[in-house]
């Protein structure tokens, strides 16, 4: 069909388009993987500065997921943006990572597992932040949250402290 | 990342249907059009049907979205342009403004999305000569204003 030309028809005169931010994407996103849980919540930060933090990933991943112990970056990219890492757990099984860092928003995934974060400014001074996680094996919709309630709520709750101390 | 990719492929379409309809309101929609169709992804028998198939659950929840956020104005589309009227980039916004959901939907369809009144019809529930009656209604009357 051409969507790309009626694309083009509605810049073009005025039709007003809607736009999903980096969280709202996220939430997509989030919905898309049935075996993973959704936090979300709004600090009273600047988006650059939420951002800066989220994105040192080696630091973090191993704060918002238990089952990772360390996060070690193996490639990024010509602008030095994280492109592979890999994680292993505290049991030291091992998992790489394919890493996709966008404006406000990162994406990593690896046989088993699926996570993302996201960050939008909701004022000058405040940002809604997101975070998901979980498995990627099917049929693991009904088993997850009994068996392997790593990623919650908290994980994003642990990522808002560190701004409090 | 395959669902990245293919949001990616239709957020720019859902976007333009859902902003229209759901106005303010158009991002909310968006994001509930976008869920509804990963998590009913399974249901779509033929890949080349995914974008009419995801028009129409974006067009459901844009009204939807709109209505629940009490936007939902009574009005007819009394003041709708033609595609192509001199006035229309100027005008649209405001003219939108002073539409229920369910007409900006009808109008979306019709002019943005170029379908006829029988898929209109089809995708909306809505008569096939309503349709085609308040278009041609609205149009004579934008014409009549505008040259008035």
């Amino acid at each position: 069909m051409n969507d790309d030309l009626r694309s083009d028809d509605a810049r073009g005169s005025g039709w007003p388009v809607a736009e999903l931010d980096p969280v709202r994407r996220l939430r997509v996103l989030a919905t898309a993987a049935p075996g993973t849980s959704y936090g979300e919540l709004v600090l009273d930060v600047p988006v650059e500065q939420v951002w800066t933090l989220a994105t040192d990933l080696e630091r973090q991943m191993p704060l918002l997921i238990n089952d990772i112990r360390t996060f070690t970056i193996t490639s990024t990219d010509a602008e030095g943006r994280p492109l592979e890492a890999v994680a292993r757990s505290p049991l030291g099984m091992r998992a790489r990572f394919d890493i996709v860092m966008g404006p406000g928003s990162c994406l990593m995934q690896s046989r088993f597992l699926i996570g993302g974060l996201a960050a939008t400014a909701e004022s000058h001074d405040t940002t809604r932040f997101g975070f998901f996680g979980g498995l990627r094996i099917p049929g693991v919709r009904l088993v997850d949250r009994l068996l392997h309630p790593f990623l919650h709520q908290g994980a994003v709750e642990r990522f808002a402290a560190q701004f409090r101390s | 990342m395959a669902t990245d990719q293919l949001l990616d492929r239709l957020t720019p379409y859902i976007g333009r249907l859902c902003g229209p309809i759901a106005l303010a309101d158009g991002p909310d929609a968006a994001q509930e059009a976008l869920i509804a169709v990963f998590r009913n992804l399974r249901q779509l028998k033929e890949p080349a049907a995914l974008f009419g198939w995801a028009r129409a659950i974006a067009v459901r929840e844009a009204v939807r979205v709109a209505r629940a956020a009490s936007r939902d104005l009574p009005a007819e589309l009394a003041d709708v342009p033609a595609p192509g009227d001199p006035q229309l980039a100027a005008d649209v916004h405001d003219v939108l403004e002073r539409l229920s959901p369910h007409h900006r939907a009808v109008l979306v369809l019709r002019d943005l999305e170029g379908l006829d009144e029988h898929a209109v019809s089809a995708l909306l529930g809505v008569p096939e000569p309503t349709v085609r009656t308040r278009l041609f209604r609205a149009r004579r009357r934008f014409r009549k204003e505008w040259e008035g």
